[in-house]
This record gives C-alpha cells, structure tokens and sequence, in this order.
C-alpha cells in the first residue's frame, strides 16, 4: 500500500503547493508500522470529516491523501478546522514518517 | 408578572463568569459570590455597580494561549498562559502571547480600537499544532500556530507580521468580511499583509523608508535561499530557488494572475494577486513618507471599514482615495499620493474630482 500527502492552501500556498508529496510504502515499513499505517488508513477513510475549510477560516490548509493499495486507489481530502480525529491522526503519522 | 422577574436579573451567567477573569479583585470576588450565591446577590447596587464599572473598563481582548502538545484536535489544547501570567518555559507560548499583546496595543493605540471585534474580543492562540505543520492560521474566532517541518518553515510563533496577519483576517471579518476568493479575496489577504506591516514597523519604530516591507521573513529555516513569503516593495522578489521556484506576486494590473476559484488555484490566487494592492500600499506609504500607521494607516483602515464583502481593488482603490479627501482634504498630498499609488500599479481612480470638493 502507498500513501502519498499533498497540501494546498496556507498563509505560504503559493510556496506550499511546489513542495513534493510526503509519500509512504507498506512494502518499505517495518511490518509493526505497516499494520499501524492501514489501521489508521482505515480508520481515516470510515470517518475523514469535512472536505473544506470552515468558511470564516483564513490561511488555512486543505489535505488529499491518497491510498493506492493493489489496483485500488482512494482519495481522502480534509482540511485544518474541519478534519476528524482519524484524518488528524492519519496527518501526524504520515508527516512523523516522512522527510 | 414574567417581565418584571426578568428585570431583576441583571447579571446573567456569561456575564459573571467573563468577570471572574477580571484584573480587579473586587470584581472577581463579587463575581464569585455572585456565582455562588446568585438568587439572594442578584440586582443588589454593589454588584450591579462593580459590573457596570467592569463593562465600561479599557483594555480588554485578554489573552489565553493554548498548547495543542503536536495535536489536530483543539478542544484538547490545555492551558499554557493566560493574561497578567509571568512567562513560561515554553518559548513558542510566550512569542505568541508578546505578539498578541503588542498587536492588541498597536490597534488600541494607532486606531483606538479594542481588540478584533472593537469590543475587547478575547485573543485565544493555540501552539504547538499537529507535527511538522508548516502554517498558521486564522480559523474564525482563534489563531493556531505550527512549528514547521524544520526543513523549510520554522516555528510560526516567532514571526509578528505573520501573528498580525492573522489577527487582520479577524478584524476584516469584523469589519468588511470580504469574501475569501478572487479580488475581494486577494484584497482580504492584503489588508492582513498591511496589517502586518503596520505593526512590525511600529513595534521596531520604522518608518516607511526604512522598513524593510517584507511578510514573514522569520519563517524560513536558515538552509532555505528565501527573503521572505512576500514582499509589499517588490511583489515577485521574495524567492527564487530550486524547491519552490520563484515568487509568483504580481505588481502590476498587468500581470494579474488567473487562477481557479478552488482551494488547489488559492481561491482564485487570493495569495498571489495580493501584491498588487500590497505595493500599492507600500508606494503610499512612501510617497506621503513617515510612518506607514500614520496617514496611510488611517487611510486604508477607514477604507477598510468602509468596503464590503464584494469590494474589488478598483472599488477598494477608489475609496482609498474618498477617505484621504475626508481625513485629509480634497487635493492634499495624501490624496494626490494615494491616486500616484494606484496609477502605478494599473488602477485608475474613477471617483470624480468635483464630487470629492463636496465631501
């Protein structure tokens, strides 16, 4: 399973949108990691929360993860003041893993 | 029967448990033993004068910073410094909380305003968000604060134009909400850019010509060839580097940049068209020379709470030049720099002369 992270948005969008994905492989983790990556994959794509920013928010971040596993692909858009717990929590293990 | 009952309760709940934060002690004890004691206290005179004192008290918009511990989630944030609180160990708690007070001093000094809403609105910040979040952001009623990757973007506490950025989106919220895309949107991103400005310039006492008119030039890692997110002097200057390419600010009507009204085109490019009316801003504060909080501060900030949520750069331009005439007559230098300022960055003022002797 691959998961790749892109952010687009912020108070540094026009800089933010050039950076490359954060990208992360199952087949390259350890097998403790790989198995914590799709508990939380999966928990995130039960319950992603809303796909846009609140609309009084500013300067804020939208996020699309996406899982290609076999020759299925998924796609999870989020964003700051409106993700749930598990796309939160899928955000910091994928930004903690990647450089 | 049920008026009168009503009239008697002049101290609602909200309104005592806001004072039990109060900086005088008289209050917050009678607000406690309000509390406390609320049926047989409720519209006795001492209370009801210490609130009505309290009510009408200056220098509200107290401070409460919040440490997120690396999490998403906010309602988890505990408690790291609040108002009148000594300094802490944690030094993005205490840069945040200075750049929340020296921004709440520049508005309640500079434009006699209280705080974002005008009414002493509570400053809340949280630090310490998520991990590796390489932003800060205004969500609507608070700031939130990352620490960056450490590779390209360090902590955003330490960076008072971004803090006042921020701030700035919630005070246009307060004041002409522009909608956040496209010109009302680039024009929002702008007067938070100028608020920036302003209060980074008056907090190390520069004028314009000394500034160095640059938003979030403490945001960067020191490996990363960048001056700063943006430039008001030189849109399109502020980075030119292999990560990231070049800085794609216009300065120019000209050079207006078309993007789609979607988060992936910026709303519209609402950060990339910004440096239009940036430099405008930044050639009248040069052209009048001085302090940029001063007259041109004055100037944009009356414009400001004169727009609307669909205001443009031209509307926004135009009234630029109405308020000068008002604050400082028809013809003055002021007004003739504000319409030299726009006409260099391709906005023509169309309010006509003979209207603004009337004004």
């Amino acid at each position: 399973m691959r998961v790749s992270l892109t952010t687009r948005g912020g108070l540094a969008a026009p800089i933010v949108r050039r950076l490359p994905p954060r990208v992360l492989d199952t087949d390259q983790l350890p097998d403790t990691d790989a198995r914590e990556l799709r508990r939380l994959v999966a928990a995130a794509t039960a319950d992603p929360g809303g796909a846009h920013p609140a609309p009084a928010a500013r300067d804020a971040v939208t996020y699309t993860i996406t899982i290609d596993d076999n020759s299925r692909s998924t796609t999870l858009t989020s964003a700051d003041t409106s993700m749930s717990r598990a796309f939160g929590d899928l955000l910091t293990w994928v930004e903690r893993h990647t450089s | 029967m049920t008026s009168s009952r009503r009239l008697n309760c002049i101290t609602p709940p909200f309104i005592l448990t806001r004072l039990l934060d109060s900086d005088n002690a008289d209050i917050r004890q009678a607000a406690l033993a309000t509390l406390l004691t609320t049926a047989q206290l409720r519209g006795e005179r001492r209370v009801r004068g210490l609130i009505a004192g309290a009510l009408s008290m200056q220098g509200d918009g107290r401070r409460s910073i919040y440490n997120c511990k690396h999490s998403t989630f906010l309602p988890s944030a505990k408690l790291a410094r609040s108002e009148d609180d000594g300094p802490v160990k944690d030094a993005a708690v205490n840069r945040a909380y200075e750049g929340f007070g020296t921004t709440r001093s520049f508005y309640r000094e500079v434009f006699q305003r209280d705080s974002i809403d005008g009414h002493g609105m509570r400053l809340q910040g949280y630090v310490h968000r998520g991990t590796r979040y390489n932003n800060a952001f205004w969500d609507g009623q608070e700031m939130v604060f990352g620490d960056g990757d450490g590779e390209v973007f360090t902590d955003f506490t330490g960076s008072l134009d971004v803090i006042a950025h921020e701030l700035g989106h919630g005070i246009t919220e307060h004041t002409a909400g522009l909608e956040y895309h496209n010109q009302s949107g680039a024009l929002n991103e702008s007067l938070s850019d100028v608020a920036g400005s302003m209060v980074k310039q008056w907090f190390l006492k520069q004028t314009a010509e000394q500034a160095d008119w640059l938003i979030g030039n403490d945001v960067f890692t020191p490996s990363i060839d960048a001056d700063a997110l943006r430039s008001m002097k030189a849109p399109g200057t502020a980075f030119d580097n292999k990560l990231f390419g070049k800085d794609p600010q216009p300065a120019h009507m000209d050079n207006f940049v078309k993007l789609p009204d979607t988060e992936d085109g910026d709303n519209g490019g609402v950060h990339v068209n910004s440096g239009i009316p940036n430099k405008a801003f930044y050639l009248v504060a040069t052209g009048i020379g001085g302090n940029s909080w001063e007259a041109p501060g004055h100037i944009w900030y009356e414009s400001l709470r004169a727009s609307t949520q669909t205001t443009d750069f031209q509307e926004f331009a135009d009234t630029t030049f109405t308020k000068a005439a008002e604050l400082y007559g028809a013809g003055s230098s002021q007004q003739q720099a504000v319409k030299e300022a726009w006409a260099q960055v391709g906005i023509s003022i169309t309010t006509t002369p003979t209207l603004l002797g009337r004004v």
